[in-house]
């Protein structure tokens, strides 16, 4: 039936655009990712409570949550370890959320501000 | 109840055969569901047309009072809601992409056929709450945008505006389990070898339109929350007074609003690409092209909603940025109209009444894009926006458009739903008829716009000028809504007594035409491997007939009645009552809403609640794979995994904008409490609380997966305890600041703190819930090592909550530093 458009058959082959999945990794690398959590946990309260890390608090807030925002989406949802779909799933969204909060921010506290926006 | 696998008699059943009214209730089955969606659709297209006609009798002569001004508000309000969310949107995504989605790629059903029927309940009962002025209360009447801040209790004190938010609220969450569930269908459950250059090009619109409703409509969703709490709870969320503005409501509603007119827009284009095909006997032109556009007006829409609001003051800046969005979202839309001419230039044209509706949505579409690309331009919008220049415009792109692609598919795949023809002659009437008096309904608007005529305008002074041409068009409107008394009719009467069709009475190109007419309740005896595109076509003809102007068939095996055998390998989920039950239990919460009785609210919510779960223990074979999921999964991918991560995907949106809505407001807040009033050691304890639990719940994980379900159980209970106690934390967070006078409407600041953090806290406890139903069955030894995945959702769910909180913690308790520049 190589020639036919469409073949009705229980046995179907492998698929080119079928998704691995990956093993999971076990409570050592689980535990080690909590640890680093913890950590970077621990240096967003220190850096919020340093005075004189006060001009950089904003970026470096925003670099400590990125980290952990990785490690957890990563190890504990798997995305390091599971197919491409998932990633896919999960940044697209991601990245208009992202885009969503930048254009409200952007519009309502810098580019409206001279006509009372 | 909880009815168990039976033998179903699928030798001799067509999907429309059996059950009774009871069988209708209950039915999970695509076909049928998709039925009910059209039935449900042409009744409220009915209700719309009359609406339509009541403000037009109202403007068609001057200083006229045939209608008081509040019911003229309503009229034209009801109209938009009623075409919008309860006529095009149910028969593109609900009729034909229930009814098409698996059959043209190949399925026995969508992904989950409970969840289907579940958003086909909802959508009823949603439909009802924003109707349900006609009887009590009287109808939204603040146009279909609702702009704010029109609609706070103080300017409408009725229980009007209240029907649109709680009746949106509820078929955004019918739209979006829709969403979800075709998404995960197309994805994961594609025949063996289509691919996605394979799809269909309705696949293709379907697809990319259901991404379109999981990441527009939480948009929506966040608006009508924040709506809902000024208009119950005293917040201030689009009042001027309290330092916030009525922009947050326009920017939210057209972050939605733009997509949605693709929402409307797409499907209608994959109905024509089906249609001209088939009638022009070539295929469809420029195929690979055709997704492109599709994909690239759909990441567009996201770009363009500011061109709704030129005339709010955006600035220079921002209204430059989203005019060269708005024109370029009309290059991919112009590559589909000259495809779409191509596919049809060189055929050998087949005038039926579809074929007829399909060039006449070319036409009136390609009018309507022309005179839409007007107002990417600031200057020309401002000259327009809110004349009946508007009106015209977007009557032309979604009736002359959208409605024509419906209305053609209507007549094209009539056959395939009930085994008979529409009658012809009435069809052609029909669309002659439509054609002429649409055109002269809504031509003469965009004269009348230019004239200065604003559109929602009540009645209108005798010297204006506009006196003849609004009589010409309540004419022509009259003669237009006579008109689908014709359809109406041809439905009727064609459905008992039309010329009996065949399996392919087109002579068509997709799989949908391979099987029987009405199909039976399987789709299909043995699940198809698709080797190319229009894969049906390609079967009948071979490859020697790509030109597509063959003249003799070749190999044509249409799917016949299932030997013995082959009935025993097919499995079909069973009826159940829990949709409509489950539909019943949020129109309860609705209702509580509405009248403002939150005990009902609870009462609906927990009745939700405990139906979900129950759902969950509804087949005996609880955890395994969907006993639908008949052949492997095209991704070979489980379909639960699919839908949870497209649910994140979603929920990602819907935080967004609550916590964009936070950083706007946080500077513009008026007076005391401000962030100085959080707790951070409080919530630095409870952000590792909550991080841990995350760690619990991938031990819990590798504990089911590796064999060991007691170390499972144990760690979920484990994780399930810090959730709780990150929950006992947010209480006496919460009670600590009410104790100190930060009432939930203090300011902007406590009212976006409340429902950001709040919210997020609800989410935790859904978790906590999910957790403690896994963690019982987990006991009862319910959880093997095969249904770990069952216990991975819920943690993806969780891990999602978890990763949520990152981004609170950092950007509301930590970062108090952004101030208004």
């Amino acid at each position: 039936m190589s020639d036919h458009a469409i073949e009705h058959d229980h046995v179907h082959g492998g698929h080119d655009d079928a998704v691995h999945e990956h093993a999971h990794p076990g409570w050592q690398v689980y535990s080690l990712v909590a640890v680093v959590l913890i950590i970077l946990t621990a240096m967003e309260i220190g850096v919020f409570y340093a005075p004189f890390l006060q001009a950089w608090l904003v970026p470096m807030l925003i670099v400590l949550a990125i980290l952990k925002f990785i490690l957890v989406a990563g190890f504990y949802m798997h995305l390091k370890y599971d197919g491409p779909v998932f990633t896919t799933l999960f940044a697209f969204p991601l990245l208009l959320a992202c885009m969503i909060c930048g254009s409200l921010m952007l519009l309502f506290l810098y580019l409206g501000r001279h006509t009372g926006y | 109840m909880a009815a168990q696998p039976k033998p179903l008699h699928l030798e001799q059943v067509n999907y429309l055969e059996g059950g009774g009214i009871y069988g209708w209730l209950t039915t999970i089955d695509h076909k049928r569901i998709a039925v009910l969606y059209g039935i449900s659709a042409l009744l409220f297209m009915a209700l719309g047309g009359t609406e339509a006609m009541l403000v037009r009798a109202q403007l068609i002569v001057p200083n006229n009072h045939f209608l008081s001004a509040d019911f003229y508000n309503q009229m034209f309000t009801m109209h938009g809601l009623t075409m919008i969310f309860l006529v095009v949107m149910p028969l593109e995504t609900g009729l034909f992409g229930n009814f098409l989605i698996p059959l043209q790629i190949g399925a026995r059903d969508v992904a989950f056929p409970r969840l289907n029927a579940l958003s086909y309940w909802i959508f009823i009962l949603g439909a009802l709450s924003l109707n349900f002025g006609w009887i009590w209360g009287g109808l939204p009447n603040g146009g279909w945008f609702g702009y704010a801040n029109l609609t706070e209790r103080a300017y409408a004190p009725g229980l009007n505006i209240d029907y649109y938010d709680v009746g949106l609220l509820i078929l955004g969450i019918s739209s979006v389990m829709s969403a979800l569930n075709f998404f995960v269908t197309i994805v994961n459950m594609r025949a063996p070898g289509m691919t996605f250059m394979r799809m269909p090009m309705f696949i293709w619109a379907l697809l990319v339109t259901v991404i379109l409703l999981l990441l527009a409509f939480p948009a929506l969703t966040v608006g009508l929350i924040f709506l809902f709490a000024d208009r119950y709870f005293g917040s201030h969320f689009y009042e001027v007074i309290a330092g916030a503005t009525p922009m947050l409501w326009q920017h939210l509603f057209w972050i939605f609003g733009h997509p949605e007119v693709y929402i409307m827009a797409l499907p209608a284009f994959g109905m024509i690409s089906e249609v001209l095909p088939v009638f022009s006997r070539k295929p469809l032109f420029g195929y690979p092209m055709m997704a492109y556009s599709i994909i690239l007006i759909a990441f567009l829409s996201y770009g363009v909603w500011g061109h709704h609001m030129f005339a709010t003051g955006m600035g220079p800046v921002a209204d430059s940025a989203f005019a060269i969005t708005s024109m370029l979202i009309a290059i991919p839309t112009g590559v589909k109209v000259f495809s779409w001419i191509a596919t049809v230039w060189g055929g050998r044209l087949r005038f039926t009444t579809s074929m007829l509706f399909a060039l006449g949505f070319i036409l009136e579409f390609t009018i309507g894009g022309l005179s839409g690309v007007m107002h990417a331009s600031a200057p020309i919008d401002l000259e327009q926006t809110d004349s009946y220049f508007i009106i015209a415009h977007f009557h032309y792109v979604l009736f002359g458009g959208v409605l024509m692609a419906i209305l053609s598919a209507f007549y094209f795949y009539f056959p395939k739903m009930c085994g008979r023809f529409m009658n012809e002659t009435l069809g052609k009437w029909h669309f002659w008829l439509t054609t002429i008096f649409f055109n002269c309904t809504f031509f003469p608007m965009h004269f009348l716009g230019e004239w200065g005529m604003p559109r929602r305008i009540y009645t209108y002074a005798p010297d204006m000028g506009w006196n003849f041409w609004n009589m010409f068009e309540s004419i022509s409107a009259f003669c237009l809504g006579a008109s689908f008394l014709l359809f109406f009719a041809n439905i009727a009467w064609s459905w008992f007594n039309g010329e009996r069709a065949g399996a392919d009475p087109w002579n068509a190109r997709t799989l949908e035409w391979s099987i029987p007419s009405p199909p039976p309740i399987y789709n299909f005896v043995t699940v198809p491997t698709v080797h190319s595109r229009d894969a049906f076509w390609v079967e009948k003809y071979g490859d020697v007939e790509a030109s597509g102007l063959a003249e003799k068939r070749v190999n044509v095996e249409y799917q016949t009645l299932p030997t013995p055998e082959e009935i025993a390998a097919i499995h079909m989920p069973l009826p159940s009552l829990f949709p409509i039950i489950m539909a019943g239990a949020i129109f309860l919460a609705g209702v509580g809403m509405l009248v403002g009785w939150f005990r009902l609210v609870f009462l609906g919510l927990g009745l939700l609640g405990f139906c979900a779960i129950s759902m969950s223990f509804e087949y005996k074979e609880w955890g395994e794979d969907n006993p639908h999921q008949v052949h492997e999964s095209f991704l070979k991918l489980d379909n639960r995994k699919v839908g949870v991560w497209s649910f994140i995907g979603s929920e990602c949106v819907f935080f967004a904008s609550l916590i964009s809505t936070f950083m706007v407001y946080k500077s513009r807040s008026i007076g005391l409490p401000d962030a100085d009033i959080l707790n951070i050691p409080l919530t630095s304890f409870s952000t590792f609380i909550l991080l841990m639990s995350s760690l619990l719940m991938v031990l819990a994980l590798a504990g089911f997966q590796g064999g060991k379900p007691k170390v499972g159980t144990f760690w979920l209970f484990g994780t399930a305890f810090f959730g709780l106690i990150f929950l006992g934390g947010q209480v006496y967070e919460f009670t600590s600041f009410y104790r100190e006078g930060m009432l939930y409407n203090t300011n902007l600041f406590s009212q976006c703190f409340y429902t950001l953090v709040g919210f997020h806290g609800f989410h935790v406890f859904l978790g906590v819930v999910w957790l403690l139903v896994m963690a019982f069955a987990g006991m009862k030894g319910k959880i093997g090592r095969s249904r770990a995945l069952s216990v991975e959702l819920c943690g993806l769910y969780w891990h999602f909550v978890d990763i949520v909180w990152v981004v609170i913690f950092t950007l509301i308790y930590l970062m108090r530093t952004i101030k208004r520049a």
